[in-house]
């Protein structure tokens, strides 16, 4: 049995915790009003050493294991959110994918300039623009990226069309 | 019924170019205006209590 997702409570610990991540993927393509459905929260960390002490301690708090076969039930490690691979975890409060790198082997540094400070209830959370979401799902070129591109991209456009 | 008036659900209704909910390559700008209508808290509200009922449709949650 899935826990009820909670988005908003994985990012809000993450960020009460003080860890320095920035938002991609779907949810980011949401928070900015792309009307898409995805089950994982999708995060870029930073891997200072400091940070990575950040990501533990939230990790604790939202009950964080592995999801993957072979691995399920396991707590993430520091040195496994310092490796360049994708943690899949399973936390209380739904999914979360902990990625180091996107796209063409992008990094926190790379993307942070690309960002947008975003508040979700009562933080505020660093999200990949949505422009910036675009262009990852077009590196990716799988098939689940290319359905959604069309909606992100008109999503954009109508943004676009509202700014003053 | 072309493919235009099936999309916007009748065929007794013309609708124009410029009036079309959808768009040429078939995504529904309704739902983005709606979205875009919304704080991105909302947003993200919106999306958790969508999966929830999909997930309780599949009978992947223990009903409280």
């Amino acid at each position: 049995m899935l826990p009820k997702p909670d988005f908003i409570e994985i990012l809000r610990t993450l960020a009460k915790h003080g860890a320095e991540f920035i938002l991609v993927g779907g949810v980011a393509a949401v928070a900015q009003g792309a009307a898409i459905s995805t089950l994982d929260l999708d995060l870029v960390h930073s891997r200072s050493p400091e940070n990575l002490d950040r990501m533990m301690k939230a990790l604790e708090a939202l009950g964080a294991r592995y999801r993957t076969p072979g691995a399920e039930g396991l707590k993430p490690a520091r040195s496994h959110l310092e490796s360049e691979g994708h943690q899949l975890l399973m936390t209380r409060a739904g999914p979360l994918d902990l990625l180091s790198v996107i796209g063409s082997r992008r990094g926190y540094g790379d993307l942070l300039p690309h960002t947008i400070e975003v508040p979700v209830g009562d933080v505020k959370v660093r999200v990949l623009s949505l422009a910036e979401v675009i262009k990852t799902k077009e590196e990716a070129g799988r098939d689940k990226d290319r359905a959604m591109l069309n909606v992100l991209r008109r999503t954009l456009e109508e943004k676009c069309k509202r700014k003053p | 019924m072309d493919e235009k008036q099936r999309l916007s659900g009748s065929s007794n209704i013309e609708t124009r170019e410029s009036d079309s909910p959808y768009t040429e390559d078939g995504v529904d700008l309704t739902l983005i205006w709606w979205m875009l209508s919304l704080t991105p808290t909302e947003r993200l509200e919106a999306l958790q209590e969508h999966l929830w009922s999909m997930m309780r449709l599949r009978g992947d949650v223990a009903e409280t």
